[in-house]
């Protein structure tokens, strides 16, 4: 992935993705979730490409929705807003849990996107190294098992062959035998992955595994983008933070909808806080969201200034080395 | 200054009944490239694992190891891990992390150093090793070579002051194998760090070698320069020498007083002043011979039966010349050497051809060849590129046939086609005349086709080797099953099996416990005692050392005295040089060529044995050392 955010150090990368989770997992206003839905969408796009995230929107994401949706209200019966009576199981269907059943969905909806994000951007080598920095023995064991897990596989596939050659294959015989069949197989390779390990294990003896004040080393360096990326960030979590804190987010389903901000059937929640403070929480939660996109834009705009900036500074220059040649060029003539 | 000594060591094993290491005394001077070199089993690794603490194994043991100076027992973890590198023997075993960079630093990591240092360190090694290009890759991407490179890489990276390579290419093709020794090489020289080297590929390290140290049966034989290594193996008419350079094992056979030659090209250079010797001398002899006769002739006219006896020395000359030497007076001699040689060229065919004394070739051309690949194609993907391309390819009923190439240029893939492991998607492949589509599994795998994987190790199934044979067959029971046809006992079969693969005295053995080549022989026994009639075999003389080669190309010449046939991939082109009788040449999924062993190898100018490309410019048939060394001998 050649992403600008994900050429960040991993620790903004983890930091962005925790609070983008976090905020649209609790946070269930529906002003939130429209900010982090379209920010999901657009960021998963530029990803991932527009055709691959509706086509996985419309065959997977959108039915399940649907289905959340309806299942919320006819299995829970809170509420003050009746709409309709179902007869055979003697409940009525609410209002609010209709309306609490497409806000999950959303939010299921919206996560699933987060998530496909986070897939292209926090690659297993990230992760290992931000659990190295607190566990140098977990990132290591985790490194080693993402080798051994091809590692096995190729050989399982040689064993496969081998033993296909002398018809000892699970594509042979009946089912006890191939079942036999497969068993041998496991054998060979559970006897060569232990065999095997004992050099791995000399291997790593030999250079020095066991002695003591082992460091963990990373490729990640934190450099001065990543401070000012860093920077932004917490700012904006900050403010925005602050904001839920007093209110500015404010949402309840049961057993009235009341959302801050909001004037639903006359209501307004009693926690609320003024508008200035709330749409200042609105709009850094919606930088915050939008920051790793909006690097990205400006990065490819920045190469694209650049290239053109070359090509035309470079042509330029020329152009007027030729026109003062000419010139002078003149000048001798006359 | 001395990096190593060791002094009257000796060792046994734990569990050993007798001394691995006996009374073992060299000495390692700092800087220098030593080759250690012996037949497999005879104490190399264990003697190698012993100059590091935490490789050495448990047993008894008795002298002393010195690093520096200082008993090595004294020295502790850190500084043993910084300072003696180890490279082992399998590439895939040694790698620890999945990221290529990770693997750079993991000893650095252990030795506590911080990100900055390990930064610069990884950044030097690879850069210094080329690793630059994949040092964001997975290591399971990797090729062999570059996964044994990088095991050398994240050992220099550490700064180690000594080099211990324990067969490092055992387990790679020959150009990443010789880029391997290369770098070795390059570390040697640019660096200074002392190397110690075990090899099968004597012919790549030896020419370098500022000491050779030649182990025999746990103890140390001889050491010395290469050429004394040379001198002293021709002297002693020590079996060692099979595993030496072609140019040294050719030097061993011939008599000459010129110095041992190390490499083709010394080689090149020291059989034509052999051969120039040899005409002078030839010369000189019938000059003399002559002179003297014409003296004698003058005060004797007698003996007559005295020059015909001089003339017969040399063979070259007919007797019939003598009578033009004695009339022709003249002091001039002008002799044709053409002639001397297209004379003795016919005779050098025929020793050629005695040596050649392959089995008498059923050339039954009516009869139906024993695989026909006809216009097959095949890709792994559906957008990929073809890897095998219209081959067309048969190989007789009874013949041995080898197929020769690149890395990656499909041979192992057509050996899955005709496996039917794989099945192309044009073409087709019969087998003894029939589609292989048409073969049952049980028809095909047992009784008809018998399959050695490359990796021996694949195979094992049980605790013991005498298990592990019977388990091919349907266990020990003597009972007709479907898996055992035949109608001999499975003891004796078994019996038979073993004493032809010569596996006796090691029936109670755990098959991991076995060396490479007893391992390549058990996998061998199991794939024969399914009775098969064609044999194709994936780069059997991996990882072996010259005698297990031998060993297994007797075995393989005995089956195939019995009509078994013989398919065989290797890149291995001295073996297939001395055993195949047919070899083709594989490139980019088709067989350029296929032609009988001789021809082959002799019309070939790069592709071809060290011995055919050393004595080309006087036997351009000569193909193998034998026959470099039979022809020189028959000249001189």
């Amino acid at each position: 992935m050649t992403d600008a955010f994900s050429r960040c150090h991993p620790i903004l990368n983890f930091f962005y993705f925790a609070v983008v989770l976090g905020f649209t997992m609790f946070i269930q206003h529906p002003v939130y979730l429209a900010v982090s839905f379209v920010a999901a969408t657009a960021y998963s796009m530029w990803l991932n490409g527009v055709g691959k995230v509706l086509k996985i929107n419309f065959l997977l994401t959108i039915p399940s929705l649907l289905i959340v949706a309806l299942l919320n209200p006819m299995f829970n019966h809170y509420g003050v807003t009746p709409l309709l009576y179902i007869e055979s199981s003697g409940n009525w269907v609410t209002l609010e849990a209709l309306v609490y059943g497409i806000v999950l969905g959303c939010v299921l909806f919206i996560m699933i996107l987060w998530f496909s994000c986070y897939n292209q951007i926090m690659t297993s080598d990230k992760f290992i190294y931000l659990f190295g920095r607190i566990i140098p023995a977990m990132s290591l064991m985790l490194s080693m098992a993402l080798r051994f897990v091809p590692h096995f596989i190729a050989q399982l596939k040689v064993i496969r062959n081998g033993q296909k050659c002398v018809g000892m294959d699970v594509s042979n015989g009946k089912w006890f035998k191939k079942v036999r069949y497969a068993l041998n197989m496991v054998s060979i390779l559970v006897t060569w992955a232990l065999e095997n390990a004992i050099e791995t294990a000399d291997s790593m003896k030999s250079r020095g595994y066991g002695l003591k004040g082992r460091t963990a080393f990373s490729i990640y360096r934190f450099n001065r983008r990543d401070k000012i990326l860093g920077g932004m960030l917490a700012v904006l979590f900050v403010v925005s933070g602050y904001g839920c804190y007093h209110g500015a987010a404010f949402s309840q389903y049961n057993p009235r909808i009341l959302l801050a901000g909001f004037t639903i059937f006359g209501r307004v929640p009693r926690q609320s806080c003024s508008p200035v403070l709330a749409v200042i929480t609105f709009i850094s939660f919606g930088i915050f969201c939008f920051l790793p996109l909006m690097l990205d834009l400006s990065e490819e705009y920045a190469m694209k200034k650049s290239r053109s900036h070359v090509h035309s500074e470079m042509t330029v220059t020329y152009r007027q080395i030729y026109e003062e040649l000419a010139n002078e060029m003149e000048g001798e003539h006359k | 200054m001395k990096i190593i000594e060791v002094k009257n060591f000796s060792f046994r094993y734990a569990n050993g009944d007798r001394d691995s290491l006996e009374n073992v005394t060299l000495d390692v001077e700092e800087g220098t490239f030593n080759v250690l070199c012996g037949k497999s089993g005879c104490g190399k690794s264990t003697l190698l694992r012993q100059l590091k603490s935490d490789l050495a194994p448990y047993g008894s043991k008795s002298g002393r190891i010195c690093y520096y100076g200082q008993n090595l027992t004294e020295i502790d973890h850190r500084q043993q891990s910084q300072e003696i590198g180890y490279v082992l023997q399998n590439p895939e075993n040694q790698i620890v992390t999945d990221k290529v960079w990770h693997e750079l630093a993991f000893g650095l990591e252990s030795l506590g150093y911080d990100t900055p240092s390990i930064r610069l360190r990884v950044a030097e090694m690879a850069s210094y090793f080329g690793i630059h290009q994949w040092f964001y890759k997975n290591v399971s991407e990797l090729s062999g070579g570059q996964k044994q490179l990088l095991n050398l890489a994240a050992i220099m990276a550490m700064h180690p002051k000594l080099l211990i390579l324990d067969e490092p290419t055992s387990q790679l093709d020959p150009i990443a194998a010789s880029d391997f020794l290369e770098t070795v090489r390059k570390i040697n020289r640019d660096i200074g760090t002392t190397v110690i080297l075990t090899e099968h590929r004597l012919q790549d390290v030896i020419p370098w070698a500022d000491k050779v140290y030649v182990m025999d049966k746990g103890s140390l034989l001889t050491q010395g320069t290469p050429r004394e290594i040379g001198e002293f193996l021709k002297k002693e008419h020590h079996g060692m020498f099979l595993s030496m350079p072609v140019p040294m094992q050719i030097y061993a056979e011939v008599e000459s007083d010129l110095p041992c030659p190390l490499t083709v090209r010394e080689g090149r250079n020291w059989i034509t002043q052999v051969m120039q010797k040899a005409r002078h001398d030839k010369l000189e002899q019938v000059c003399h011979d002559r002179e003297q006769l014409l003296n004698e002739s003058y005060h004797d006219e007698m003996n007559v039966e005295k020059h015909d006896r001089a003339f017969e020395k040399n063979n070259e000359f007919e007797s019939t010349k003598t009578d033009d030497f004695t009339q022709n007076s003249s002091t001039d001699i002008n002799i044709d050497t053409n002639e001397v040689n297209s004379k003795s060229n016919s005779k050098l065919h025929k020793t050629l051809n005695t040596l050649r004394s392959k089995i008498p070739h059923m050339s039954k051309e009516f009869e139906t060849p024993a695989i026909q690949v006809k216009d097959v194609w095949f890709r792994y993907e559906k957008d990929g590129r073809d890897v095998v391309q219209d081959l067309n390819l048969e190989v007789k009923q009874g013949e041995f046939y080898a197929l020769v190439g690149g890395n990656g240029t499909g041979k192992s893939t057509t050996l899955s086609l005709i496996s039917r492991v794989r099945a192309p998607y044009r073409g087709k492949i019969l087998l003894n005349g029939v589609d292989i589509r048409r073969y049952t599994d049980t028809q095909l795998y047992r009784g008809y086709l018998g399959v050695l994987p490359q990796n021996p190790q694949s195979m094992f199934i049980r605790k013991t080797v005498r298990e592990d044979l019977y388990s091919i067959i349907g266990g020990a029971k003597e009972k007709k099953s479907p898996e055992y046809t035949a109608s001999m006992k499975k003891a004796e079969a078994i019996e038979g099996i073993v004493s032809l693969t010569r596996l006796e005295g090691l029936l109670d053995r755990h098959p991991y416990d076995l060396s490479g080549g007893e391992q390549q022989r058990l996998a061998l026994a199991k794939v024969l005692l399914l009775q098969p009639r064609l044999l194709l075999m994936d780069e059997p003389t991996k990882g072996l050392d010259a005698e297990y080669k031998q060993e297994l190309g007797e075995i393989l010449k005995k089956l195939q005295e019995h009509g078994i046939t013989i398919f065989m991939i290797s890149h291995d082109v001295e073996f297939v040089a001395e055993y195949a009788d047919r070899v083709g040449l594989f490139f980019q999924g088709n067989v350029v060529t296929s032609k009988p062993a001789a021809e082959f190898f002799a019309g070939n100018s790069f592709y071809t044995t060290a011995a055919n490309r050393m004595a080309r410019h006087y036997f351009p048939d000569a193909v193998t050392g034998k026959e470099v060394a039979a022809c020189l001998k028959e000249r001189l």
